[in-house]
């Protein structure tokens, strides 16, 4: 019997991929084996605009997923970037709406624009910020303390939009950057900085100090320390990052609706961390790449496309979900198994 | 069936444990009387754990038998071994804090039907033993609230209502003050009284003279000799026996010793050092002998920066910060005891594992070069000799020696002035372990200051120049290493005993 391994190229002088590589071509497979088989399944599937349909419509999780990504690297969970794109979007809302509205769902902070959006990211960071205080400093499991951070952040977007939305008196600079459209197509400043902040992402993992310390600790927080690694200082950075990118999303979506609601990116955190673990991510750390993370998004997408598409309606997307993620997983754990037998 | 079944609690026949080069037990037989206490001592490595966990079901013999009061005993799990009558006590406590005395004693052996409780005179029956172990023990207090002592005394009271007749006692002090070790022995001939055996395994050779009959010494993997303890003449004859031979030291006085200090250390205390005072030379080794919870790890972390401490250390006249960061960019760098837990990061590649302490080195403005952790990786594999396939081997995959090679490069490659190396060779095959003591000396061949903390003598008498003597967190003697060197002085400093008692 042969294994998928030796399928794969194989390095001279002794070298061999490893199993990062490995498995990330392994999701990439499976992510172009679903959509071919959704192609010849479903007509119309296979167009070229479809496919970037598969990335643009996806683009939110998709950033939120590049620092759950790194923070799951690192054996710490971010459940509360969900929350923060409620909060940021509702707090830049509410910062820039006009002074004196009619009641009080349309009276703000008149702030400018631009400072509004800087605060708003202020108030992202400061849910980084503690989620890094009590998990670095008090040592609190992670997982417990984004959930509680999770709602925090939305309890107050829901406190500031009454537990509905704000979305008048707003200056007409605030939908501007969400529906800007670039390069005369149709493919919106989001999506842009979606791939440039990927790329970005890519070329710290793979090519950057930073990168490499967040395998270590991930993969031996103790030997870490031992190392003399700072790790307390690099999981506050990392949680910084996180939630900034967060307060982005939040914003951008703000903007693209014109409008900010709390309920806005609910279940978005589990989507992100779906996407991440889909793309090979190790939720015990040390093991997992950005790259992976994305086609563990196209994985999802074309799953859930190709359902809609499908006699199935959309109320079955979620048991799709969990069967895509159970497969997949089992898939991986079984394809590692097998190359290091 | 044997003969003895009346007069014996135990008896050991041709024992053998093997594994693939190397006999950890090898025909071993003497026998236990009933109501004693009989005591194992051996150096570490002499066999006593091996002999222990065939006991109680963790390893199965190769050859040989055991019979427990006559019965063939061929236990397959601890569960077996306790119904054949040999219940353990282990150095770490299995105690459950959040129940109480009583809840703990007669965990896992409560009656039940259809997953409840039934009344069973079980209760009745474990308060029993414990008044008659220990009366002062409230059976309803929680055990959070108990001593460590009281702990301990739970436990034997569990493996005593269990119905064994053999306890096995592992280093039982370890973590006891003098006055609760009093109140154990107590207990102990208390059980002895009623007609338990108890069989005692201690470093500590006063404990055993104070409290055991007979004694058993082992020395690799063979049994040595069993005999009443008062016809062992004192400690000296003891120890002798668990020599036996002069230690194996190639001890050659090295030539590239300096009298240049590189790390001076003063006044080092913490909750279990107490004024500790040393230096090291360039280019010398020095070693840091003692036992089990002597001090030696604590030394070393201290050094690093892992622990807290009070004192100070300074590197070449620099003070160095609190803190393996501010250590390892001072030149210091730390071999850990656990190899697996606090030393490699077992799901990366060798290629991988290299860099970590010196990362100035492999980067420029945040850069990673990853070229430069290819070629690093193909340098230490070579002079380190390796044993790997490829750079891009999991450490996971790597022999116990390999791995430790691997720690080793990791420290190497921060160009450390001065190793600190815990336990170098633990779990380590022998052809690995020459390697890594020729890795030690030509290091400090090179002008590198090595700590060496070990608790094998064999180790610290045949790499060491300079010898610290530790007992109970103190230093209690420092000696230089030579071919006159006193070896049962050493073990009697060890083992606590003061100057007095070499006879």
């Amino acid at each position: 019997m042969t294994s998928v391994a030796d399928f794969l190229p194989q390095k001279e002088t002794g070298r061999r991929m490893s199993d990062e590589s490995f498995i990330t071509l392994l999701v990439v497979g499976v992510a172009i084996g679903l959509f071919l088989l959704a192609s010849a399944v479903l007509p119309n599937f296979f167009q070229f605009q479809n496919l970037v349909n598969l990335v643009t419509n996806n683009w939110a999780v998709i950033s939120l997923g590049i620092g759950v990504s790194f923070l799951l690297v690192s054996g710490n969970f971010d459940l509360s970037v969900g929350g923060v794109v409620a909060l940021s979007g509702v707090l830049s809302v509410y910062f820039a709406q006009a002074v004196g509205g009619a009641n009080p769902l349309s009276s703000g902070l008149g702030m400018p624009y631009v400072l509004a959006i800087i605060c708003a990211m202020g108030g992202a960071l400061a849910i980084g910020a503690l989620n890094a205080l009590f998990v670095v400093r008090f040592k609190i499991p992670s997982i417990i303390v984004t959930l509680g951070t999770m709602m925090v952040a939305r309890g107050v977007a829901q406190v500031i939009t009454h537990g509905s939305q704000r979305n008048t008196n707003l200056p007409d600079s605030f939908g501007f950057l969400g529906n800007l459209t670039m390069f005369g197509t149709s493919i919106k400043l989001p999506v842009v900085l979606m791939v440039v902040l990927l790329l970005v992402a890519v070329f710290i993992e793979k090519k950057m100090v930073f990168g490499r310390v967040t395998y270590w600790i991930g993969s031996n927080p103790v030997a870490a320390t031992l190392s003399g690694i700072n790790r307390g200082w690099h999981v506050t950075k990392l949680y910084l990052f996180s939630a900034a990118i967060a307060g982005a999303v939040g914003i951008l979506l703000a903007s693209e609706f014109k409008s900010g609601f709390s309920n806005r990116g609910l279940l978005m955190e589990f989507d992100a961390l779906v996407i991440a673990l889909l793309g090979g991510v190790a939720i015990a750390g040390g093991f997992g790449s950005v790259i992976g993370m994305f086609f563990g998004a196209i994985i999802l997408a074309v799953v859930t496309s190709a359902a809609t598409g499908l006699v199935l309606s959309p109320d079955w997307q979620f048991i799709l979900k969990a069967i895509a993620v159970f497969l997949a997983i089992m898939a991986q754990t079984w394809a590692l198994a097998l190359r290091n037998r | 069936m044997s003969v003895h079944s009346d007069t014996f609690a135990l008896e050991l026949d041709g024992l053998s444990k093997e594994y693939p080069g190397v006999r950890a037990v090898d025909n071993v037989s003497f026998t236990v009387e009933k109501r004693t206490v009989h005591c194992l001592v051996g150096e570490n490595g002499a066999g006593k754990s091996t002999l222990v966990k065939m006991l109680t079901g963790a390893l199965r013999p190769t050859s040989g038998k055991i019979y427990v009061a006559g019965k063939n005993h061929t236990p397959t799990s601890p569960q077996e071994a306790r119904e054949g009558g040999i219940a353990t006590l282990f150095q770490e406590l299995h105690v459950v804090d959040e129940l109480s005395v009583i809840e703990n004693l007669t965990l896992g052996m409560e009656k039940k039907r259809f997953g409840f409780f039934v009344k069973s005179d079980l209760e009745d029956r474990v308060v029993a033993t414990l008044k008659a172990i220990e009366p002062s023990i409230d059976p309803t207090a929680p055990v959070s609230s108990l001593s460590v002592a009281q702990k301990q005394i739970i436990e034997i009271a569990r493996a005593a209502s269990s119905g064994a007749d053999i306890i096995i006692m592992d280093e039982p002090t370890a973590a006891l003050s003098e006055r609760e070790v009093e109140r154990l022995f107590g207990v102990i001939r208390r059980l002895r009284e009623s007609d338990v055996t108890v069989i005692y395994i201690s470093h500590k050779l006063d404990e055993i003279f104070e409290l055991g009959d007979n004694v058993t010494v082992l020395r690799d993997g063979k049994h040595i000799v069993t005999k009443p303890l008062s016809q062992v003449n004192g400690r000296s004859e003891l120890i002798e026996l668990m020599i036996g031979r002069p230690v194996f030291q190639d001890y050659k006085p090295r030539t590239t010793v300096t009298d240049e200090v590189v790390l001076q250390a003063s006044g080092l205390s913490n909750a279990l050092l107490k004024d500790v005072s040393f230096d090291i030379k360039k280019g010398e080794i020095v070693g840091f002998y003692g036992l089990v919870g002597a001090g030696k790890t604590e030394i070393a972390r201290a050094v690093f920066g892992a622990d807290k401490y009070s004192g100070s250390i300074a590197l070449n006249g620099k003070q160095v910060g609190h803190s393996p960061r501010e250590a390892i960019a001072a030149g210091i760098a730390l071999v850990p005891e656990e190899r697996r837990t606090q030393g490699l990061f077992t799901s990366l590649s060798i290629r991988e594992n290299i860099p970590v302490m010196n990362l100035p080195r492999m980067s420029a403005g945040g850069l990673y070069r990853s070229a430069d952790e290819v070629s690093a990786a193909q340098e230490y594999v070579e002079r380190l000799r390796i044993a790997t396939s490829s750079i891009d081997k999991h450490t996971e995959k790597l022999s116990g020696g390999n791995q430790q090679k691997v720690v080793f490069a990791k420290c190497l490659f921060s160009q450390a002035e001065l190793l600190l190396l815990d336990e170098p060779t633990r779990g380590v095959d022998v052809g690995a372990k020459t390697e890594i003591y020729e890795i030690i000396k030509n290091l400090a061949d090179q002008g590198d200051a090595v700590a060496v903390f070990s608790s094998e003598l064999e180790e610290v008498l045949g790499i060491c120049d300079r010898i610290f003597l530790l007992f109970d967190g103190v230093v209690r003697e420092e000696l230089a290493n030579g071919p006159n060197i006193d070896i049962s002085h050493i073990l009697n400093v060890v083992t606590g005993g003061g100057e007095a008692a070499v006879q």
